[in-house]
């Protein structure tokens, strides 16, 4: 399944076989672009950067095509991935304490107890995922991702890691022959039931070819009740010798100590010792039959039957030889060799034993999971690990992470790569997880528990995931996603902008968070979206970007006019109030979204013809130092038509003054070259043709000023004020 | 490895380059005819469909660039016709009132129904030949873009506006080929020196810039396609920025066919220097002798080539650099570089800060000219495509020595069973 040396020939092929030479000769080469989606590439045929004619292609076809290095999980691994993470966590949870706890603590009974367990969940998971994948594809047609054959090499690689090295706390040192014994029973089932059933049909099963190897196999595999039953159909056999024999065996078969039964390995010892001495005294028996009576007419049972005494009394090329004869690997040899050669047998001592066998009998190198089984017996973790990694890199991941909770591999990092041996077997697989971006989560998961290099990693798998906050012409999406982006528009923060924000904080990767929360403000700026983006930019503190946000809704006043302008700025009013409240906030930008604010005020009262407040809005923007010089020539403009206002005067003679005063400024300042400064807006306003255009308007505000101080000198409003500026000026 | 999806035909020429955006939920290509088109995928079955498509230039476009999402959805394309340009997908509503440069002419937007508009926001026209290559810098530096072009030289544009993209400056104009190389740099650069490895290289390269003039003395320009424009043999060939803040704005730069690359350090007060030359001839370093073997060394004098690919790794919190090359010469070289270290013994250097580097792999797999190199967002795969009709991959392994990692061709499979992939064809409605 891993990627590893595969060549994948695209569909429709572009160039017939072994024509390579003709397709670059054509000015044609191959390029190709990495998706940051997931690990997918598209390919496309292009020309050649270093011929200088390309012929003309004409009618030929440009394709793109698009491959993946890995294929995207179905429902049922997406669950196992799903499911195991959890235990992962688990696990992580656990080793995150120890580092606080100290490494003697990792070392405990008690955490010793808690990795057993959950290795054991790792072996029950994967003989779930066999069952249920076994299962499933009897029943549909289509075959799932991975065989059920797949999981059961899973299956049978973590339980014999488990069995190997995740001992009850206090046995690593106990023999394991029994357990392994167990372990090879329940995974490679030998002989089969079949075989067992049809002999038992039979009057005279002893006359059947396959009994006696089968006899021979349930031996070997110590499947007591299986031999005694068969041994006991050996009753109505014409010869006495043998009658007399199986009957002899039979019990002993029964009686084989094992280590489960005894308290201390002493007496499990001792039991054994005395019980080879019983399987002696049958050999003696045997031996003493005569050769004449050793053949019943169709097999030579003796021969037969020497061969089981032989394996009981732990003879060890006895055991090669049935083995060989019954097509048993390696495997077995080794297993039965610490259940009946040396019932003794340690852990430690297991690989000086598989090594020797393994000379004889090799491992199928071709056969990924035999390779593991055999690294495994051979205390060659790390070698576990690579083969592993080819099997199923979520194989290698969580065995690689246990295996490190338990010392067997090297903490320290690699010097060129800055990666120890768990870490590069755990982001392999969250690589490999990347390739379905809904598995985001469980990606960043993995490399957040590897070192730096995984926490940045992480970071980059983070700031690259989809945010969904688009859905204008997007491409029909699921139900669920739509009420999604309802929710996101309508303020909450929800969905997958949510989740990443909830995995920042998780982590503390604050940078990364920022930086989504800016693109998501610039998002909601094209979606015009104001509101929603200003609290993405303050989320963000990131007070330049608010500022952009500002002057896009300014710009709205500029391209929609009035009306439409007013409507987005109620949607920015509001996150006035809380940045106001928020200490961090930087001033500038503060100042112009105030500024924004007020004018949408203005405009609105000025709608409302609410003309009186509005002339004050006005004149306040200006004296309060809101109004940015760039939007002075549209503020005077907008005075314009207050100023011409003929029920009532509506500026105080000193707030007209002040308007004098800014229009003077503008103009003498544009006269001095400085328009576009003061200009600008007011030309963008007026589109094409704008400067002329903006001057008119300019000149039309001065008379109307004019006009509006002598309306006051009629009346006289100005008494007051002129004498209070006089003193002013004075002063 | 698996076919995933295809488009039958993307434009009426050659593609010339595709771009997947931030996401990598749209697609841009560019073509030979003068277009730009923007995909985007069906999520629910894998399709990719035309959003937009529209004439972007007068001659081959030939390299496009997503800007980082926060600056809002941009691209940027180069093209033959020696100018780079700004384009930014507007809501249809906005487009309205503003004016669709060159996106409106004669493109049927309308016929795929989109509801977006891409509008030319700025053009850059500084650039003397054609322009090969176009990147947005990190965004941690700002909308700033790099262009690189067949006058040889680098440009680096600032956005002096986001708002209306329509104001960059031309803030850097470095002639690569005569830019300083790192033992020249040292009077005006004290900060930086040369690293003891490359300093042998600059005999090499006053001898490579002979053989340069030699060869274009001796190849005329042949008769080229019209509308092509400029296929200058030499010039500027690739970019790619450092994308680690910490360093300051770097770029490795690729020109001419002195077969080496250099690492430029652009700083605002300071004329840009080279901090480091990657030179495989005349000795590579930290390579095992039989890897050094080079495709066709004459002599003492290597067949100059051009390096026409440059890739720079995303650093994801290693100590060191990554830098992928390809070239000419057949090979794919992974470099890895070590950024200056502040040493507190300084002692007799000066307080030289030195970049170092090394060829940590040299594949020669392609046997033939590697026209592009590129990492995935984590540094871990670097693919390569080359004249041999494959994309390659490569990843590192436990011990960190890199390995090939699959390749992807277009030939017709012998074994026809093969073809059973999971494929869905994208039929287009043109």
């Amino acid at each position: 399944m891993n990627s590893t040396d595969h060549h994948l020939n695209l569909f429709p092929p572009l160039i017939q076989a072994g024509h390579t030479k003709q397709f670059i000769q054509s000015g044609k080469t191959l390029l190709s672009a990495q998706s940051p989606l997931n690990q997918s590439y598209a390919v496309f045929p292009s020309a050649r950067n270093d011929v200088r004619s390309i012929k003309s292609s004409g009618v030929e076809e440009q394709p793109i095509f698009f491959a993946s290095t890995e294929t995207s999980p179905s429902s049922e691994r997406r669950l196992f991935i799903g499911d195991t993470s959890i235990i992962f966590a688990a696990l992580q949870n656990l080793t995150n304490t120890a580092q606080s706890r100290g490494q003697e603590w990792l070392h405990s009974q008690e955490t010793h107890n808690v990795i057993r367990k959950l290795t054991l969940d790792y072996v029950n998971f994967t003989r779930e995922c066999w069952i249920h994948t076994s299962q499933t594809s009897v029943q549909s047609q289509s075959s799932p991702q991975f065989s059920g054959d797949h999981y059961r090499s899973l299956y049978t690689c973590l339980a014999l890691f488990a069995v190997l090295y995740v001992p009850e706390y206090g046995y690593e040192d106990a023999p394991v022959g029994d357990d392994l014994m167990e372990w090879l029973n329940v995974h490679f089932i030998e002989p089969s039931t079949e075989e067992g059933d049809h002999l038992s049909g039979l009057d005279r099963p002893w006359e059947d070819e396959t009994f006696w190897p089968y006899l021979v196999r349930v031996t070997l595999r110590g499947l007591s009740k299986a031999a005694t039953f068969f041994l006991a159909t050996l009753s109505s056999h014409p010869s006495d010798n043998l009658r007399r024999l199986a009957q002899q065996l039979s019990p002993l078969l029964q009686s084989q100590p094992h280590l489960q039964s005894f308290e201390a390995e002493r007496d499990f010892a001792y039991a054994s010792h005395r019980w080879k001495d019983k399987v002696k005294a049958l050999r003696i028996e045997l031996d003493s039959v005569s050769e004449s009576d050793r053949h019943d007419g169709i097999e030579n049972w003796w021969d037969r039957l020497s061969d089981i005494v032989g394996i009981l009394e732990g003879r060890s090329e006895v055991i090669r030889r049935v083995c060989e004869d019954l097509g048993a690997d390696w495997r077995e040899i080794s297993v039965s060799w610490g259940v009946f050669a040396d019932a003794r047998l340690r852990r430690q001592d297991l690989p000086e034993v598989v090594s020797q066998i393994l000379d004889d009998m090799p491992q199928d190198p071709t056969n990924l999971e035999d390779m593991v089984h055999a690294a495994l017996f051979s205390g060659d973790p790390a070698k576990a690990l690579s083969h592993a990694a080819q099997l199923d890199p979520w194989l290698a991941a969580h065995m690689a992470d246990l295996m490190q909770a338990l010392s067997l591999i090297e903490r320290d990092a690699n010097e060129d790569s800055g990666l120890n041996i768990r870490d590069f077997y755990v982001l392999g697989y969250a690589q490999y997880l990347h390739a379905d971006p809904a598995l985001w989560r469980i990606t960043v998961a993995y490399m957040f528990s590897c070192g730096e290099t995984g926490v940045r990693s992480a970071d980059e798998v983070l700031m690259h995931v989809p945010l969904k906050l688009r859905f204008v012409g997007s491409i029909t999406h699921g139900q669920g996603e739509q009420s999604n982006a309802e929710n996101i528009k309508s303020g909450d923060l929800a969905g997958v902008v949510k989740d990443i924000n909830a995995t920042c904080y998780e982590y503390q990767r604050e940078e990364v968070r920022r930086t989504i929360c800016r693109i998501a403000a610039q998002t909601f700026v094209q979606e015009k979206e104001y509101g929603l983006a200003l609290s993405y930019s303050s989320s963000a503190e990131d007070w330049t970007g608010l500022g952009r946000v500002v002057d896009r809704v300014l710009q709205e006043y500029i391209t929609a006019g009035p009306e439409q302008f007013t409507r987005y700025v109620s949607g920015i009013a509001p996150s006035l109030q809380a940045l106001r409240m928020q200490s961090g906030a930087q001033g500038v930008f503060i100042h112009r979204l105030m500024f924004a604010v007020r004018y949408a005020e203005f405009h609105q009262r000025l709608g409302n013809r609410d003309l009186q407040d509005a002339a004050w809005d006005l004149v306040s923007m200006f004296q309060d130092g809101l109004a940015p010089k760039s939007w002075w020539a549209v503020l005077l403009c907008d005075s314009q038509q207050l100023l011409q206002h003929d029920a009532a005067l509506l500026f105080p003679y000193a707030s007209a003054c002040i308007l004098l005063q800014r229009l003077e400024e503008v103009i003498a300042r544009t006269d001095q070259g400085s328009g576009d400064e003061y200009l600008r807006v007011l030309i963008s306003k007026f589109g094409s043709g704008g400067t002329t255009e903006a001057l008119h308007a300019l000149q039309c505000v001065r008379l109307a000023l004019a006009k509006y101080f002598s309306r006051c000198t009629m009346i006289g409003t100005g008494g007051k004020q002129i004498l209070e500026r006089k003193f002013i000026a004075a002063v | 490895m698996i076919q995933t999806g295809l488009i039958q035909s993307a434009h009426n020429d050659l593609v010339t380059d595709v771009a997947y955006d931030f996401y990598g939920l749209r697609l841009a290509t560019c073509s030979i005819d003068q277009r730009i088109k923007v995909w985007q995928v069906d999520e629910s079955n894998g399709n990719w469909n035309v959003e937009d498509d529209w004439k972007a230039h007068d001659a081959t476009v030939s390299k496009l660039s997503w800007a980082h999402p926060e600056f809002g959805t941009i691209l940027a394309s180069a093209s033959f016709d020696r100018t780079v340009k700004i384009w930014e997908q507007t809501s249809f509503a906005s487009a309205a009132d503003s004016q669709p440069n060159g996106a409106g002419a004669g493109s049927p937007q309308a016929a795929s129904g989109g509801s977006s508009r891409w509008v030319e926001r700025a053009v850059l026209v500084d650039a003397r030949g054609t322009v090969r290559a176009v990147e947005f810098a990190p965004h941690h530096f700002g909308l700033k873009l790099a262009t690189v072009s067949s006058d040889n030289h680098v440009r680096i544009y600032e956005c002096l506006e986001q708002s209306s993209l329509a104001t960059w400056q031309l803030s850097e104009e470095v002639d690569v080929s005569t830019l300083p190389s790192v033992s020249l740099s040292s009077s005006y650069s004290v900060a930086f020196a040369t690293p003891t490895q490359t300093s042998a290289t600059l005999e090499g390269a006053s001898a490579t810039l002979v053989a340069q003039a030699l060869q274009q003395s001796q190849n005329p320009t042949t008769q080229g396609r019209p509308g092509l424009g400029n296929r200058e043999a030499d010039g500027g060939w690739c970019i790619s920025w450092c994308k680690e803040r910490y360093w300051g704005e770097i770029i490795a730069a690729g020109c001419g066919i002195s077969g080496a690359i250099k690492i430029i350090q652009l700083s605002p007060s300071r004329r840009p220097t080279t901090l480091l030359t990657l030179d495989p001839s005349p000795s590579p370093v930290g390579l095992p002798a039989e890897a050094a073997t080079s495709l066709a060394s004459d002599g003492d004098t290597p067949t100059p080539f051009a390096i026409t690919s440059v890739a720079w790794a995303p650093s994801c919190g290693r100590s060191y650099h990554l830098i992928a090359t390809g070239g000419r010469d057949g090979h794919v070289r992974i470099w890895r570089v070590k950024p200056a270290e502040e040493e507190l013994d300084v002692e007799g250097e000066g307080g030289d800060l030195k970049w170092s580097a090394s060829v940590v792999a040299d594949f020669d797999h392609h046997k033939s000219a590697v026209g592009r190199v590129e990492w995935n967002i984590t540094g871990t795969v670097l693919s390569s495509a080359g004249n041999d009709g494959r994309v390659r991959l490569w990843k590192a392994t436990i011990g960190n020595v890199w390995r090939p990692a699959g390749s992807i061709g277009v030939e017709q499979s012998e074994d026809t069973q093969d073809a059973d992939v999971n494929m869905s064809e994208n039929a287009i409605a043109e």
